[in-house]
């Protein structure tokens, strides 16, 4: 507490010892002293974000900490090194629960993007900011990041949501355009499925905001949802849809008529039958503006 | 600031990490005081970190990591292709692979980064950063990617690319026969059709003193190219050698300005976050035109009937929108080790684009019955262009249209011992729409639209949408835009147990209210449970498991919630002889709506057999049963994921994965029976009759496989990477009768399933990096892509685009193999 003296970044002026529980009596014993065991462990981190701001503090305020300030105070770890717990671990086997782990990094980074953590589905399944990140070296150009990207993170858990972005059609991310976190905060959200928005549209207006509208005319499932047609990390259909066409419609069309015509492959180019109503893009190349027409003459999503 | 906005990563396909994997490895390893590798606490192998620069502790600036790479790359086979070329742009030449560069000045924390990259015009990107530690950070970026959607389009039209399309090849619109047309479409050349996205930020985040950070972000992104689009609304089934079918190729040339800023307080018992975020929609153009070329005739038949002839449709684009959201969320800490926060949210979509006129003819569309050529009651399917092809035929100029957004999100958590955590919240969550639009036609007192778009109002008498008091009272056609405004309010209530040092419960219950506006149903209710659990007593293994209930339930089905946007609630409608058609059947039900029940399973393993190795297994089931005869009745997935990695040394690493999964969505409905009377919506009633009913079960397989392989020879670097995809879809059908099918007369062998649809992928990178001196490495590598799909929406569109009035200018998807050979130089700066 009080006011940081010098010229200490502000993000690291308050960095103080951290509380580890497991070692009450514990007292700091400061960088150097860390170091003189973990000298390539400091090696590593001098190439980190952390380090250089950590440092710059120490520099304006003698005494600040550095490795205590997320490792807690290193009496007692020096004195019984192998003892686990009583140095603040963010590794399998540490010795320092998860919670704790948690509630150290968030002393300073609580707020903003981790302001719905707790209570979060990776809160409730007991996962550590370390799992995700690693600040103790430059693995990934930005994010401090476990692996090499934000992706290649998420897949250590989610190989099966990644592994559908190989799909014939997906949105950019095995091609590092994109990443999980432009739509999902893995810190914890409003949402459900961590969605960075309040809703999935609001998510995908994001990178799609010619679909916002709202339009003279529009369809209430794209409305209520884009996720009603679209699966979001890959399709083997066309265009991220969860079902061939005509049948995607057909889910929830039976109207008089021509929609609600069973088609066949006797409907396809070369059959007998011929029918727009399913080659190509089926319903989509007489109903063009499926996401909504702001035609006057455009009810039917025609125009 | 992964809280707000997009673009947190900007790289490649040539490089998706951006350079971090090739990164040389620290031979030291991770640590030298305890043996093998570490893991990150659930368990799964830390990456090596990069071999750290030496810097000292000066107030100078330091360069350190800083290199560039470049070279050439050369490209085989169908290079053309869109699946190749989707999200990359490949192209022979030479190539940045990549520059970076690293500044810093550890004494006060500061730094500069810069990474750069050229691929080709539309794959390239720069990015520069300005910061100092806990301090501030600017980022600036510009990037260029490209989207390619189709690799083998025709177009019989000129002008791609604008928003007018006129015939080519001497084809005469309104004129032509499907011989001529199918000559132009074969003689095109193939083009690619794509939309590029270039775009530039501007990003700032500022600590104002250790308590109160601000940050602003700004983008400017604009598109441009072509996509396949639609045509005219027609029927070709119905209607042989009559109007026609197109698959037009619309532009796309538009920019968005989206921005967010905000502040943040965080002290020590409150905290605080309030942001604006604003997107900005504008589109070049308002409308899309492009001529037909097929000549139009009549259904009816008489003594002096004559059709117009309309030549040209006409498409809205997406209008210019805005977009504002305001938010704020305020949280204090409790007593209890617990905090409470609220977050309220507001936020506004709207557009004002000039509305076009209904119809962009001269002289009449219509059918004129008396063959006179005079629009009046005598002639009741004749309608003047003039009186329909103005703004002063609409109801109003402009579309006036806004949806408003309301969120309140409370939520406390609170731990009254180190073992318990309790958890509640509630959600209110509203949408509102802001006006609608009544289609109504000053000029001539008549209400609805002009389905014209080139299309079937000409021939079918009463089909133009339009509904007049005294020629046409019994019409029934759209005339009113459809508000759907909707809330959501949700409560849950959960606790976690830490039943011991290594193990943890947790239950939550959920109630989810959504009254949704002019839906099928008023009231659509979730209850859901979820439990999860958490499991490292051993300490080679780390499990965890969540499974989820849901129960969807709600107020009655109203099976057609949307008569009143149509004429039928006009003064002066008449109901039609033999009473009003069956909009739609009653046993249907649409899925967002639709009772369902859904069990949910997740499970995960990671196993630790050896320090330098890890596994990870994953289970994962979705199983939705849907309450509805007709509509979705079912969609159930299920798959599993193994991976493999091992990590022996900093030189060498090794992974391998496989994932598996399959779905089955289920879904029925119902033909009609034409020759009946169309009044009955009863399921099995005289309109749709069992005899009509059909379903399909649509499947779909997926298996995929991945391994990389890196060792580091010291002389030189190899690394390998392989991708695989193997995706099936069958759908199944079944039906009652041939009273289901489209075309009954071919029931016979109609047989029961489509064509299988495929997708494969085999790709496969091997790279060679061979250092020359301290300074300069040499980069050697081949990039192996093979597709194989099979899409059943496509076949026979290799032989014909134009196929009797169909005319299609995507050929969709094909087969490809594709191979890029790299010769990258990198020097270290």
């Amino acid at each position: 507490e009080g006011k940081p003296i010098g010229d200490a970044p502000p993000g690291f002026a308050y960095a103080a010892v951290a509380h580890n529980p497991a070692a009450p009596d514990a007292k700091a014993v400061g960088e150097q002293v860390c170091t003189a065991c973990h000298a390539l462990e400091n090696d590593h981190f001098s190439h980190t974000l952390h380090a250089l701001g950590l440092r710059a503090a120490a520099a304006a305020t003698p005494g600040a900490p550095v490795c205590e300030a997320c490792h807690g105070p290193g009496s007692a770890h020096a004195a019984q090194p192998p003892e686990k717990g009583l140095i603040i671990g963010f590794t399998h086997g540490a010795g320092t629960p998860i919670e704790v782990q948690t509630q150290t990094c968030l002393a300073c980074h609580q707020g903003g993007a981790r302001d719905h953590w707790l209570g979060s589905v990776h809160q409730r399944n007991g996962l550590s900011c370390s799992d995700c990140h690693n600040p103790m070296g430059r693995v990934s150009p930005e994010g401090s990041m476990a692996r090499t990207s934000i992706n290649e993170t998420c897949a250590q858990c989610h190989r099966d949501i990644r592994a559908q972005f190989d799909r014939r059609s997906h949105m950019p991310l095995p091609e590092g355009q994109m990443t999980c976190a432009d739509c999902h905060n893995p810190h914890g959200s409003l949402t459900n499925p961590l969605l960075k928005t309040n809703s999935v549209n609001e998510t995908c207006y994001q990178c799609h905001a010619e679909k916002r509208g709202p339009f003279l005319f529009e369809h209430a499932p794209v409305r209520g949802s884009c996720l009603n047609c679209h699966t979001p990390h890959g399709s083997n259909q066309l265009s991220l849809l969860v079902a061939p066409v005509p049948f995607l419609c057909q889910q929830c069309h039976s109207h008089l008529r021509h929609p609600n015509d069973l088609q066949t492959p006797q409907s396809l180019a070369g059959g007998p039958h011929p029918d727009e109503r399913i080659m190509g893009r089926g319903c989509i190349t007489c109903h063009a503006q499926i996401h909504g027409s702001n035609n006057p003459s455009g009810p039917r999503l025609h125009k | 600031d992964s809280g707000v906005g997009v673009d947190l990563w900007i790289a490649n396909k040539f490089d998706p990490s951006a350079g971090a994997a090739a990164d040389p490895k620290d031979p030291r390893g991770t640590t030298w005081l305890r043996p093998g590798e570490k893991r990150t606490p659930t368990g799964t192998l830390y990456a090596c970190p990069a071999e750290p620069p030496v810097l000292d502790g000066s107030g100078a600036w330091q360069q350190y990591d800083s290199s560039i790479q470049f070279g050439y790359f050369t490209i085989g086979g169908d290079d053309k292709s869109a699946l190749w070329r989707r999200y990359a742009g490949w192209d022979d030449g030479f190539v940045l692979g990549l520059l970076e560069l690293h500044f810093v000045r550890p004494s006060d924390g500061s730094y500069i980064d810069v990474r750069a990259s050229h691929i080709s015009e539309h794959d390239q990107y720069i990015k520069g950063t300005v910061g100092r530690a806990g301090s501030y950070k600017i980022e600036a970026y510009a990037r260029s990617t490209q989207n390619v959607v189709s690799g083998n389009a025709r177009s019989i039209w000129d002008g791609v690319g604008s928003n007018n399309l006129t015939l080519a090849g001497g084809l005469v619109p309104g004129a032509s026969t499907p011989a001529q047309v199918a000559a132009v479409s074969a003689a095109a050349p193939e083009r690619v059709l794509q939309v590029n996205r270039d775009k530039q930020g501007l990003g700032i985040n500022y600590f104002f003193d250790p308590r109160w950070t601000g940050y602003f972000n700004v983008t400017d992104e604009q598109r441009e190219g072509t996509r396949p689009f639609g045509g005219p609304f027609f029927f070709n089934f119905a209607f042989a050698d009559n109007g026609g079918i197109f698959e037009t190729i619309r532009p796309i040339d538009d920019s968005t300005v989206n921005t967010n800023a905000g502040i943040r307080f965080v002290g020590n018992r409150w905290r605080m976050d309030i942001g604006y975020s604003g997107s900005f929609y504008r589109d070049r153009y308002r409308s899309f035109t492009y001529e037909q070329p097929y000549a139009l005739w009549n259904v009816v038949t008489g003594p002096g009937v004559r059709s117009s002839q309309l030549t040209q449709g006409q498409f809205s684009t997406e209008p210019d929108n805005d977009y504002h959201s305001l938010r704020a969320t305020l949280s204090r800490s409790l007593p209890m080790n617990g905090q409470f926060s609220v977050t309220a949210s507001g936020a506004s979509m709207r557009q004002d684009d000039d509305l076009l006129a209904p119809i962009n003819c001269t002289g009449t569309f219509g059918i004129d019955l008396v063959g006179n050529g005079q629009v009046g009651p005598t002639n009741p399917f004749l309608y003047a262009c003039a009186d329909w092809n103005t703004p002063a035929s609409l109801s109003r100029r402009s579309a006036d249209m806004r949806i408003d957004t309301t969120l309140v999100d409370a939520r406390v958590v609170l731990q009254p011992t180190a073992d318990l955590t309790w958890r509640g919240g509630l959600r209110f969550y509203r949408e509102d729409y802001r006006n609608t639009y009544l289609a109504y036609n000053p000029l001539t007192g008549e209400y609805g639209y002009v389905a014209e778009n080139g299309s079937q109002g000409t021939v079918v008498p009463g089909e133009v949408g339009i509904w007049n008091p005294v020629t046409g009272a019994s019409i029934l056609t759209r005339v009113m835009s459809l508000p759907l405004d909707t809330q959501t309010t949700e409560a849950n209530i959960g606790a976690d147990w830490r039943l011991s040092a290594r193990d943890s419960l947790g239950a939550t219950f959920s109630f989810t209210r959504n009254e949704p506006s002019h839906r099928e149903r008023s009231q659509v209710d979730d209850s859901t449970v979820k439990l999860n659990w958490t499991n490292r007593a051993l300490g080679w293994l780390t499990l965890r498991a969540n499974y989820v209930y849901l129960r969807r339930s709600g107020d009655r089905y109203d099976y057609d919630p949307y008569a009143f946007t149509f004429s039928e609630h006009l003064p002066g409608f008449v109901e039609p002889e033999g009473g009003l058609p069956a909009h739609t059947v009653d046993a249907l039900r649409k899925y967002d709506m639709a009772s369902r029940d859904q069990n949910k399973i997740d499970l995960m393993a990671t196993v630790m057999p050896r320090e330098d190795m890890s596994f990870t297994a994953s289970l994962r089931g979705d199983w939705n049963d849907y309450d509805a005869k007709l509509g979705r009745q079912k969609l159930d997935t299920l798959g599993a994921t193994l991976q493999w990695e091992w990590q022996p040394s900093p030189r060498t690493n090794a992974s391998l994965f496989y994932a598996y999964d399959r779905s089955k969505l289920g879904i029925a409905n119902v033909n009609e029976d034409g020759a009946a009377a169309q009044t009955d919506p009863v399921l099995g009633g005289a309109t749709y009759p069992e005899a009509g009913r059909w379903w399909v079960d649509d499947k779909q397989r997926n298996h995929s496989m991945g391994a990389v392989f890196v060792h580091d020879f010291r002389r030189f670097k190899v690394d390998a990477a392989w991708n695989w995809l193997w995706s099936r879809g069958l759908t199944h059908y079944r039906f009652a009768s041939e009273l289901a099918l489209a075309w009954p007369d071919v029931a016979a062998y109609t047989g029961n399933a489509f064509p299988t649809m495929k997708y494969k992928l085999n790709s496969l990178t091997l790279g060679v990096t061979m250092p020359i001196n301290e300074q300069v490495s040499l980069r050697l590598f081949d990039y192996y892509e093979r597709g194989r799909v099979s899409d059943w929406h496509y076949l026979g569109f290799d032989e014909a685009r134009v196929i009797d009035h169909r005319v299609y200018s995507d050929g969709g998807p094909e087969d490809y193999d594709a191979n890029l050979v790299g010769l990258l130089l990198t020097i270290r700066l």
